[in-house]
């Protein structure tokens, strides 16, 4: 008796967290006019903001020079390049400067911090920002050249404080975890933040991200020791009641690249899961002025733990339902959380296909069946992750682990270094 | 704050297509906004309901006379609601049980208060509520199908108020449950507002309506196609999508049922879904429904005994619909109950199949809306068509005049029919043999707690109530030959039943049922209420001395 009461209501907890999460994560497609709200408004044409474009690199020099080269075709007139590098890193600094060279819009600022980051780097560079807006993109970031032009628009016509574009991670060929790993972010920005934005709590993404200066000065700039520092500049700005506006695109979106192994995902992720662990500590949230915003913010945060809880607990409960002796309406009631994991991959096929078609790319059957087999290994990844995320928070240690990553997305070839997706 | 951006959150920016045609160029008048807060809706299609709710109401325990299977499915929610499990009979997937389930929820209140009331004739009263229902989905269907308020509540009428919706739907059939379930369902999948979990809801209602009747299957095709006219092309695939998951995902809650249990395929000394659903798609066919003589032409003549507008004007308006789909934008607007009908004609017409009395039960709301729609249909023709603002008054009123001489035609055809069907309804004392044989064995029988009687389903609660033992005191007649865990307590067959309430059902059948007709020659009649055919024989069996 006491086993199935505990069971039934662990399955329904379990059943009402998986049906949040997929109710949120559908949440652009619930009707065509919400589909249409999350694009960008076409420009009017006029330009009227100043943008200061913060682009840290280190150990980059293989792939920055095509970044740089590519935002200086943007079509929008006023803005500059503020390269952020470090001072132990000649490579990228003298690729850095010979782009300044070429380019007057393009200056390098040199980072001298002992142990470096990126948020320190990010603040090092924010006093000498020009602009109205300061925008953030990373050295390996293909951006598209009517973005600025467009997130101008948004500005001005929205009076926004924080105007977050789509990261698209595109190599879903590469790997099966790569395949998962796109479609995640793909639901995420496409979709999900979305509806951040409208409850008005919102995790912003590593780059892409365009704040106001004085908002952004206001505010302190980045923390330097938060391991998601965009997750928590989005915290603090929609806390004190910012407004921030999301835009998705899938022509205008920035193309990304996975991580290139198993091993630099995992760490990625715990660096990721860390860092929300740590803005759920500072508490920033709790500022929030409803309940319903401040329970979003406690989910939000807490995600990464309940989604490796979720992932291990689903098929203990259906091994229960099918071979303890239960009695049939427990059993029925194990099998609601199951249910709606089996609605998620549903629409994550469906999803798949809709990436394929948005972004012009061939999606053959052997990824789809990619997808649903690989389902349960990346939950292991991600539970994995999220358990290392506390061990490592447990013992104190909130230093960066770095992402290898290869140029898979674009042409350049070589290894890189980059350490802020989303 | 924080938002998404403005300019796009209106929504009235991103007016694509709508499903169905907004106001046309003659002024023909779009799906409506919000039915809700429109007050000629509510008020339209509150007054037709309170007239459905009278008439189907009125003397409803009396007429239409008891059914053999009302008595099964009340029973069965009385068994869920003792907790006896799925039947107080050993349950054997002959249907699946969600819509005796949904009986017992609705009874539940009436039956708390007063056990005694757990009674075909009394409980018929919540199948009213199931009527008012789907009366008022039918509306609502028919306005988001495009249908103007006129012809919504013409659908609404032809629906309620046939003589043949009012008999059928008076009495507790799964079929009725089951029809309110798929018209919520194609009420979301045509939802104004094209949400998501709309779409997802009506895959959640048809499969409950599966689950309710299982014949529903045949109509999901149809309900697709609804579900797709009404999505917008960007966002169809994951509403489909949603849609068709959700139906699915609940429906194999059925099999997983019979999984959980061990019941799903057959094997020694326990049933299985498996057998139940082959018994049911080997069930002897009867006959083809046009030849005359065959067991299908009965029921169909059934049918139209109480009604031939609805099923005969209704098949022919599916059919018009279907043929002028290219050109008629009300035509294209009703693709999914045309095609329901469609479907379910052509299911009717096997050369061979089973087909119950009740079959038409799950027509009757798609029939009245494709009638109502292709009514609208020819008077938009007769009224709107190739008209200009420079046509001569004499043609306007030529129009209107022949407008107004169809509608008399068909209203002198109509009413004094249907007029006829409803006095029938309100007046007709169908079960008074029923009752007065119940009243006879409470009262006239000595020791109920130990007499053994033979019954039909639809008296059977009323003699549990009376105080015989459910199941093995009080009999389902033909449980006394098919279900093996009733003959083994009967080692002397006839011999060890006391009595046999011979209702016109028990005679039919007994021809089949060695025990039951052994039962009925070696008794004799004790008491007789009715005459005729529908006579009901209380027989008392000569046991010849021996105790049991």
């Amino acid at each position: 008796m006491l086993t199935s009461v505990f069971i039934a209501v662990v399955s329904l907890a379990l059943f009402w967290m998986a049906a949040f999460t997929l109710w949120w994560q559908m949440h652009a497609w619930r009707t065509p006019e919400v589909l249409a709200s999350t694009r960008f408004s076409s420009p009017d044409g006029g330009e009227h903001l100043s943008f200061s474009l913060l682009l840290p690199a280190r150990h980059e020099q293989a792939v920055l020079d095509h970044t740089v080269r590519r935002l200086l075709e943007s079509s929008h007139t006023d803005f500059e390049i503020i390269v952020i590098v470090g001072h132990d890193d000649p490579e990228t600094a003298a690729v850095a400067e010979a782009a300044a060279g070429r380019d007057p819009r393009v200056r390098v600022v040199v980072d001298t911090h002992e142990k470096k980051n990126k948020p320190k780097a990010m603040n090092t560079a924010l006093p000498h920002c020009r602009g109205d807006v300061v925008g953030v993109f990373d050295a390996e970031d293909q951006v598209h050249p009517e973005l600025l032009a467009h997130v101008d628009h948004a500005f001005r016509s929205t009076g926004a404080d924080v105007v977050q574009g789509g990261v698209q991670l595109i190599n879903f060929h590469s790997s099966w975890y790569s395949l998962r790993n796109c479609l995640e972010y793909f639901f995420w920005f496409r979709s999900r933040l979305h509806l951040h934005a409208q409850k008005g709590f919102i995790p912003l993404g590593g780059n892409t991200v365009f704040v106001r200066t004085a908002v952004l000065r206001e505010a302190g700039g980045w923390d330097p020791d938060c391991l998601a520092e965009d997750c928590d500049l989005g915290v603090r700005l929609s806390s004190v009641g910012r407004k921030v506006v999301v835009a998705y695109d899938s022509d205008m979106v920035t193309r990304e690249e996975t991580p290139g192994s198993l091993v630099s995902l995992l760490k990625q992720r715990t660096r990721w899961n860390q860092g929300f662990l740590q803005v759920y500590r500072k508490k920033d949230w709790k500022q929030l002025p409803t309940f319903g915003q401040r329970m979003l913010a406690r989910y939000t945060l807490m995600t990464p733990f309940l989604q490796a809880f979720t992932g291990l607990i689903i098929p203990l409960n259906v091994a229960i339902a099918l071979f303890l002796d239960v009695p049939v309406s427990i059993a029925f009631i194990t099998f609601l959380p199951a249910v709606t994991a089996l609605v998620t991959f549903v629409f994550e096929v469906v999803g798949l296909h809709d990436f394929g078609k948005q972004y012009g790319l061939r999606v053959r059957f052997v990824h789809y069946l990619k997808l649903i087999v690989g389902g349960p290994f990346y939950q292991v990844l991600l539970a994995g992750a999220a358990v290392r995320a506390v061990w490592r928070e447990q013992r104190g240690r909130t230093d960066w682990e770095l992402t290898a990553h290869v140029g898979a997305h674009i042409d350049a070839p070589g290894v890189t270094r980059e350490d802020v997706p989303a | 704050m924080t938002s998404t951006l403005p300019a796009a959150t209106d929504p009235k920016v991103p007016a694509q297509r709508r499903a169905t045609p907004a106001a046309g160029p003659h002024g023909r008048p779009g799906p409506p906004g919000r039915l809700r807060s429109s007050r000629p809706d509510l008020v339209l299609c509150g007054v037709l309901l309170v007239a459905i709710l009278i008439v189907q109401g009125w003397n409803i325990a009396d007429y239409p006379t008891l059914s053999d299977d009302e008595g099964t499915y009340l029973a069965q929610a009385w068994a869920v609601q003792e907790g006896r499990g799925l039947a107080h009979y050993t349950y054997w997937y002959d249907h699946p049980p969600l819509g005796w389930i949904q009986l017992a929820a609705l009874t539940w209140i009436p039956a708390m208060l007063s056990p005694e009331s757990m009674t075909v004739g009394t409980m018929r009263a919540v199948m009213l509520l199931v009527s008012g229902v789907s009366a008022v989905l039918v509306y609502v269907l028919g306005r988001r199908l495009a249908l103007p308020r006129w012809a919504a509540g013409l659908g609404m009428v032809l629906f309620g108020l046939s003589p043949l919706s009012v008999v059928l739907q008076r009495e507790i059939f799964l079929d009725n449950l089951a029809v309110m379930w798929t018209l919520l369902a194609f009420t979301l999948a045509a939802s104004p507002s094209r949400h998501l979990w709309h779409h997802f809801g009506a895959g959640m209602a048809a499969a409950t309506a599966v689950l309710t009747k299982e014949t529903m299957l045949v109509v999901l095709p149809a309900l697709f196609v609804t579900a797709w006219r009404h999505s917008h092309k960007d966002t169809r695939k994951f509403a489909l999508t949603g849609a068709v998951t959700a139906c699915a995902l609940i429906g194999f809650s059925y099999p997983l049922f019979a999984l959980l249990k061990g019941e799903l395929f057959p094997g020694s000394g326990h049933v299985s879904l498996w057998e139940g659903v082959r018994y049911q798609l080997t069930r002897p066919g009867s006959g083809f429904i046009l030849d005359r003589g065959s067991g299908s032409w009965d029921v169909l003549q059934s049918w139209l005994y109480y009604d031939r507008v609805l099923p005969l004007a209704g098949l022919a308006g599916a059919l018009l619909l279907l043929a002028t789909w290219r050109w008629s934008v009300t035509a294209r607007a009703l693709a999914g109950p045309a095609l329901t009908v469609a479907i379910l004609a052509a299911l009717a017409l096997r050369p061979n199949g089973y087909l119950p009395a009740m079959y038409v039960i799950q027509a009757l709301p798609f029939l009245a809306l494709v009638l109502a729609g292709s009514t609208a249909s020819v008077a938009h023709a007769v009224l709107r068509r190739r008209r200009d603002r420079a046509e001569r008054r004499t043609v306007t009123y030529g129009r209107y005049a022949l407008a107004a001489a169809l509608a008399l035609a068909a209203c002198a055809y109509v009413v004094p029919r249907w007029y006829d069907g409803a006095r029938t309804a309100v007046t007709t004392e169908a079960n008074a043999p029923y009752e007065a044989a119940s009243r006879w064995m409470a009262t006239e029988v000595a020791d109920p707690d130990s007499t053994r009687v033979l019954v039909d389903d639809a008296m059977w609660l009323d003699l549990v109530h009376a105080g015989y033992r459910p199941g093995l005191g009080v009999i389902w007649f033909y449980k006394a030959d098919l279900d093996p865990a009733v003959t083994k307590t009967m080692p002397r067959g006839w011999r060890d039943i006391d009595y046999v309430v011979a209702s016109p059902t028990v005679r039919r059948d007994a021809k089949d049922l060695p025990n039951v007709r052994a039962a009925i020659e070696h008794s004799e009649p004790v008491a007789v209420f009715g005459t005729g055919e529908d006579r009901v024989e209380i027989r008392r069996v000569e046991t010849a001395g021996g105790t049991r």
